[in-house]
């Protein structure tokens, strides 16, 4: 499972970088962008992530919609919401939209990598090694 | 400065502001409940009033109109007989002069002879005489010896000669007895002027007569002149002559009636004319007011007024007392309810400040983890340095603090959060066992004894498993909190009325007092301030909404040093 491509999108770039730096130590292949229309430019210029850590509260477009526009790029990508304003609603919404799972921050690295391996599991994504 | 007439009504609004607040509570409904009482007692008894009064005085009316008229027959009735007594002893006198030629009333013989004839058939004529045309009397049958008195300037002899018959008022005369004379006069056989007739009846027949009228109503009789003098024997024998004041009224024809009040008595009296004489007949009747139907119906619309009077005050007492009751019991339910809702309002307005301020929290929170994290990555990459260890400890520390503050804000939205009932039949009694699963062993670490005592017909309710779990996990920790080592912790279910289902934690611990009871289900309320106990203040004010919003009821029975219970309702 190592070097797999995981995106995390978040306004709050702090967390965003060093999150992407902890996966990085982790062995995955992290970027991350501060806002969704940088993450969709990301993707549709072919870095095809396997997972996306997504937050919900962003500028221009919200992370709902986000997750609508990756599961229309490609349904096979799981998305995880890691966010500080959660709702039930919002999971539930999410749920129907094809999201994976549903964080609260503050989340420890540890419970993120091991979702991260949940999600890649359903997939079973090839390792590019 | 305050300009001196807005200082004033300052002062004045100031003033009427203290004096309501005085007005508390309890006075206001005490002198609603006396407006009440006054208002409904005006109303009652309004009409009672009114019809005993009507009646009163139609009743009244009616009793003195039916006392008049017997006074006026009695009257009637009185006159008639005195005037045909005074007829009958004209007539015979009429009957002697016109039998008997003047001349043979000059004889003694004849005229004793008629006498006692006259006698015989009227009781009470004292003589008999014949008086000349020159006013000397002539001849006489009788007790007193009166012939030749001289009679010219009687007025009575005068009368008699101007009127042919008359009968006079009462009057001493030569004789010196009180008497009323009835004479007739003729003319001479010659012609030579007039002689008359005359006949003394003594005032004591009269009396008797006028004594035989006395009745229950009837309560004197008696006779005056034209000038109001009485005409009975005993008014000749005082000194001073009993004298009425006669009423301006004309009394040549039928009866005058008046009201008068007579020694502290309402009486009526009656006046007539008595035909052919210069008397009055006056009769005093007992006044309506008197009669014993009067008082008797007096007496008896005194006690149905009082007993109205009483049975209404009761009445309106207890109709007053009830709908004031009734108001405060609704008011009351109505502040509670108010009160209820500003409990409500409150925790949902804190709960979105709880929400705004936990996930602002929540992003910083989240960097400082990520951010520790990275730094431990780091350090666990890099070669031994000195202090390496400690930095490594302080960033599990510092990771240890983010998780501490993580549950406060996840709690913290757990309580804002507005999470949907899922309703289903739940059997509360296997939800405190699945309750009791989770930290029955923490109780028992701590020797706090767990008793049970479950209705175990309780019906299912329609509640939401999860939450229902939430409020129970929640109370009866606290309760496992409070008991303390080797403390004691009861719970019990029953069903307390047809369709509610009531759950009881109680516990054995240290109590609370008024103050905290009332506190109890604030936010950030907290009691746990000991050192090794710590709350949030959110796990009763959480269960509070959450209860509340499964439909039930939640109250704390507490005692200082002997326990608290808390109670939870469930609709069924």
């Amino acid at each position: 499972m190592k070097g797999q491509k995981i995106l995390i999108v978040d306004d709050e770039t702090e967390f965003a970088e060093t999150c992407a730096e902890c996966l990085a130590f982790r062995g995955f292949d992290a970027r991350w962008t501060g806002d969704a229309r940088s993450a969709m430019e990301v993707i549709n210029s072919g870095w095809h992530p396997a997972v996306v850590l997504l937050d919900l509260q962003m500028p221009e477009m919200n992370g709902l919609e986000t997750l609508s526009l990756i599961k229309q790029f490609d349904q096979d990508i799981e998305v995880i919401i890691v966010t500080a304003r959660g709702s039930t609603e919002d999971g539930i919404e999410g749920m129907q939209r094809g999201l994976f799972d549903y964080f609260m921050k503050p989340v420890e690295i540890e419970e993120l990598v091991e979702k991260i391996h949940q999600a890649l599991d359903k997939n079973k994504y090839p390792s590019p090694d | 400065m305050t300009p001196p007439s807005l200082f004033l009504s300052s002062r004045f609004h100031k003033g009427l502001r203290h004096g309501s607040d005085n007005l508390s509570g309890q006075d206001r409904y005490r002198r609603m409940r006396r407006w009440l009482l006054a208002i409904l007692f005006l109303i009652a008894m309004t009409p009672v009033v009114i019809t005993a009064a009507l009646n009163y005085l139609q009743y009244q009316e009616l009793l003195r109109e039916e006392a008049e008229n017997n006074a006026r027959w009695g009257m009637e009735s009185a006159k008639r007989n005195l005037e045909t007594f005074l007829e009958k002893l004209n007539l015979s006198i009429s009957l002697i002069a016109d039998a008997y030629p003047h001349r043979e009333l000059l004889v003694q013989e004849n005229i004793d002879l008629a006498f006692t004839r006259l006698k015989r058939d009227h009781k009470g004529v004292v003589d008999l005489s014949v008086i000349g045309p020159n006013g000397i009397q002539k001849s006489y049958a009788g007790p007193f010896n009166l012939l030749g008195k001289d009679y010219r300037e009687s007025p009575w002899y005068n009368n008699t000669l101007s009127r042919g018959a008359y009968i006079s008022e009462a009057f001493l005369g030569f004789r010196n007895i009180p008497h009323f004379v009835v004479a007739v006069s003729r003319k001479m056989p010659d012609g030579g002027g007039n002689w008359v007739l005359r006949a003394s009846v003594d005032t004591e027949t009269l009396d008797k007569f006028l004594a035989s009228l006395h009745s229950e109503i009837v309560t004197d009789v008696f006779l005056v002149d034209e000038s109001g003098t009485r005409q009975s024997t005993a008014n000749f024998r005082k000194q001073k002559r009993d004298q009425i004041v006669l009423p301006e009224l004309s009394l040549k024809k039928g009866v005058i009636l008046t009201n008068e009040f007579r020694s502290e008595k309402q009486v009526i009296r009656t006046y007539t004319p008595i035909r052919d004489t210069p008397w009055i007949l006056v009769q005093e009747h007992v006044s309506h007011q008197s009669k014993n139907s009067w008082i008797q119906f007096r007496r008896q619309t005194l006690i149905l007024l009082l007993s109205c009077a009483v049975l209404t005050t009761a009445l309106v007492y207890w109709i007053a007392g009830f709908v004031t009751a009734t108001i405060r019991k609704t008011e009351k339910e109505r502040e509670a309810m108010l009160a209820q809702a500003e409990h409500t309002n409150k925790l949902a307005s804190i709960g979105r400040l709880a929400a705004g301020v936990a996930h602002e929290i929540n992003n910083p929170l989240a960097i400082v983890s990520a951010k520790a994290q990275l730094a431990i990555d780091l350090l666990q990459r890099s070669s031994e340095f000195e202090s390496r260890e400690k930095i490594l400890a302080s960033l599990a520390g510092l990771q240890k603090a983010v998780a501490r503050s993580r549950d406060i804000t996840h709690r913290l939205l757990g309580f804002a959060r507005r999470m949907e009932v899922k309703l289903q039949p739940v059997q509360v009694n296997d939800v405190i066992e699945e309750v009791l699963s989770f930290i029955g062993q923490e109780a028992s670490y701590h020797h706090i004894a767990i008793d049970k005592e479950l209705d175990l017909d309780l019906p299912s309710i329609m509640s939401d498993q999860g939450q229902l779990q939430q409020i129970l996990l929640n109370i009866i920790n606290n309760a496992i909190d409070a008991a303390g080592k080797g403390g004691k912790v009861w719970i019990a279910t029953a069903m307390i009325q047809p369709k509610t289902v009531r759950i009881e934690i109680t516990d054995n611990g240290p109590g609370m007092t008024a103050e905290v009871q009332k506190k109890i289900f604030e936010p950030f309320f907290t009691t746990k301030t000991g050192k090794d106990k710590q709350g949030t203040g959110l796990g009763l004010a959480i269960s509070y909404g959450l209860v509340k919003k499964l439909g039930g009821e939640i109250e704390v029975h507490s005692e200082v040093a002997t326990g608290t219970t808390f109670a939870l309702s469930f609709p069924v």
